[in-house]
């Protein structure tokens, strides 16, 4: 079987501005692929060149093995897509835009409408103008997913839904992605997919910065230490804390390591208090960032 | 699905969403032809004449009064020489300018895009929609002239009146597709207004100074709005050489459209 996503030497320039410089990306069928970079870094006009929105400047593109370019309808009818921008406007209610969607497609996805709207509380009756930010994201995610596309190319879903949406919205990807859905999402909050993405690729300035399994991520990510003494800073057992900053009698870094090891290498000493929390994911992201900026 | 059911839906969908508006559109044309055609009666016929030759002639030629004498010509000078034609390309020129590049910039067209339609398809089914909204918009104008001009018993035909309606039709479905294509070339609304507009202005200019010259044959021969009504539809008829130029016009712009919409980046 071919992948879902496989982009080699990707280039888009926007006039004179080069939006994306050298993209490679393989994304295998059935994961949940996160894309994740600041604003500006690219996410949007990749995706989009994988609609077939957009042209690539330069680079090999296979969408579900066939190039967007070419692939033309029936490529697309295998898609579903959630604009980072979702704008819904005029008279129509929810349910006849869906309607009219399913209908574009051949009427796939009509029999999902009710149900999806049901679990995403969303009124299908007013029209979509009038609806809150959220709710018309809502209706973007239904639209993106009720005929069960084999690959769903989502451009920050996550964004101007509540925290319990959200989980609802995490939670249907993972149904669609056992289904049999392949989900490539963007964020700049790695945290808002980390629960749900199987790996992640970091875009910065057009330009791929890292990619990983999320798990292997956090484990890099290390975590943060933070303990406060009630005796002197024993500084020799803290070796092998990173970045670390002592002051007074607290001390503070980073620790990569086996976590046995660390609680074996402070037992016996005199703490007052000790907190150790995985490090948010989106200080590896600035890591990266650094790390290539430095480069 | 099909190319055609494809092309069946858009339209389906275009129409359905603009019912509304467009009902509004057929009351003002409606309104246009109340006002105007039961007026002629009191007013028109030798004293109107009177009123006219009292004018420079150079200002009712430029306005088309000097025609205001015959019932036909009274038709032919108000409700399809001025405001017909001024509402409804208003109308068709908007709606030109939103339909591909308004929703463009809005951000609109990137769901019905990324549909597994072709662009081609999604293009024709906007254009289809455009034309056949301003063929209602014609058919209005044409049954509301014919009734009232009926009922308050002015000498005109229903033939001349269904000729010029049918060439007000083309008149604006012309220019409606000069701006559609403008948009679908650039992505720009204001550039599709912009191209839109001054074709539209252009033409109407040289028809009402080519009325003016003695010799204004020459310009009559390249304003779409002369091929439109210099030839007075309302008592000869159509004149088929000249609407068959606005066919082509709209068969051009149109090809134009699809030309570079099919090959573009969408939203940029
Ligand atoms: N139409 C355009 N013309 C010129 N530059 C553009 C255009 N669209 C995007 N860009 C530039 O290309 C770069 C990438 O934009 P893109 O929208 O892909 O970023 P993004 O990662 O989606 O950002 P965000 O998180 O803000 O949505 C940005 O620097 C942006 O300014
Ligand atoms: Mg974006």
């Amino acid at each position: 079987m071919t992948t879902a996503i496989t982009v080699e030497g990707l280039v888009k320039d926007y006039g004179s501005f080069r939006a994306l410089d050298g993209i490679d990306l393989a994304v295998e069928r059935g994961e949940v692929f996160g894309f994740i970079g600041p604003n500006g870094a690219g996410k949007s006009t990749t995706i989009r060149i994988l609609l077939d929105l957009l042209r690539p400047t330069a680079g090999d593109i296979r969408v579900l093995g066939e190039d967007p370019a070419t692939g033309g309808p029936a490529l697309r009818a295998r898609l579903g897509y959630l604009p980072g921008e979702l704008i819904l406007s005029g008279t129509a209610t929810g349910r006849q835009l869906l309607t009219h969607h399913a209908a574009v497609r051949g009427g796939r996805g009509r029999d999902r409408i009710a149900p999806l709207a049901e679990r995403f509380l969303l009124d299908l009756d007013r029209p979509v103008r009038a609806l809150s930010k959220g709710n018309k994201q809502k209706i973007g995610v239904v639209q993106a997913l009720m005929h069960r596309p084999d690959l769903a190319l989502l451009d920050e879903p996550t964004s101007g839904l509540d925290p319990l949406l959200q989980q609802e919205f995490l939670a249907l990807v993972r149904e669609e992605r056992d289904a049999g859905t392949t989900v490539f999402l963007s964020s700049h909050v790695l945290s808002e997919i980390e629960g749900v993405a199987d790996r992640v690729a970091l875009i910065r300035d057009g330009r791929i910065v890292v990619v990983d399994d999320v798990a292997a991520l956090r484990a890099a990510a290390g975590q943060r230490l933070d303990v406060t003494f009630s005796g002197d800073v024993p500084l020799q057992a803290l070796e092998g804390v990173e970045e670390l900053q002592v002051d007074g009698l607290h001390a503070r870094g980073i620790w990569r390591g086996d976590t046995t090891r660390l609680i074996a290498t402070l037992h016996g000493l005199p703490i007052a208090r000790l907190e150790l929390r995985d490090r948010d994911l989106e200080e590896l992201v600035l890591d990266a960032y650094r790390t290539e900026g430095t480069a | 699905m099909t190319r055609i059911r494809a092309v069946t839906v858009e339209i389906a969908w275009q129409l359905g969403r603009r019912r509304r508006p467009l009902m509004l559109w057929a009351i003002g044309l409606t309104a246009v032809a109340a006002i105007y055609v039961p007026l002629y009666p009191s007013i028109g016929g030798e004293q109107m004449q009177a009123l006219v030759d009292s004018l420079p002639a150079e200002m009712t030629a430029a306005l088309g009064y000097d025609r205001l004498g015959s019932a036909a010509g009274y038709l032919t000078a108000t409700v399809f020489g001025l405001l017909g034609p001024a509402l409804m390309l208003v109308f068709g020129i908007g709606l030109g300018a939103r339909t591909v590049a308004g929703e463009e910039e809005a951000g609109e067209l990137e769901l019905a895009a990324a549909a597994p339609v072709r662009r081609d398809d999604l293009l024709a089914g906007r254009v289809i929609a455009l034309h056949t909204q301003i063929a209602v918009l014609a058919v209005v104008t044409f049954a509301a002239s014919a009734l009232l001009s009926a009922s308050v018993g002015l000498d005109v035909s229903v033939g001349g009146i269904a000729a010029a309606s049918l060439g007000l039709n083309l008149l604006v479905i012309a220019f409606a597709t000069i701006t559609l294509a403008a948009g679908a070339v650039s992505g720009r609304r204001g550039v599709a207004l912009a191209v839109g507009a001054a074709t539209a202005v252009a033409a109407f200019v040289a028809d009402a100074v080519a009325g003016m010259l003695d010799d204004g044959a020459v310009i009559e021969a390249l304003s779409p709005f002369s091929w439109y009504l210099a030839s007075d539809p309302v008592v000869n008829g159509v004149p088929l050489t000249a609407y068959a130029r606005l066919g082509v016009v709209t068969l051009i712009a149109w090809a134009v459209a699809h030309d570079r919409f099919r090959r573009r980046d969408l939203g940029v």
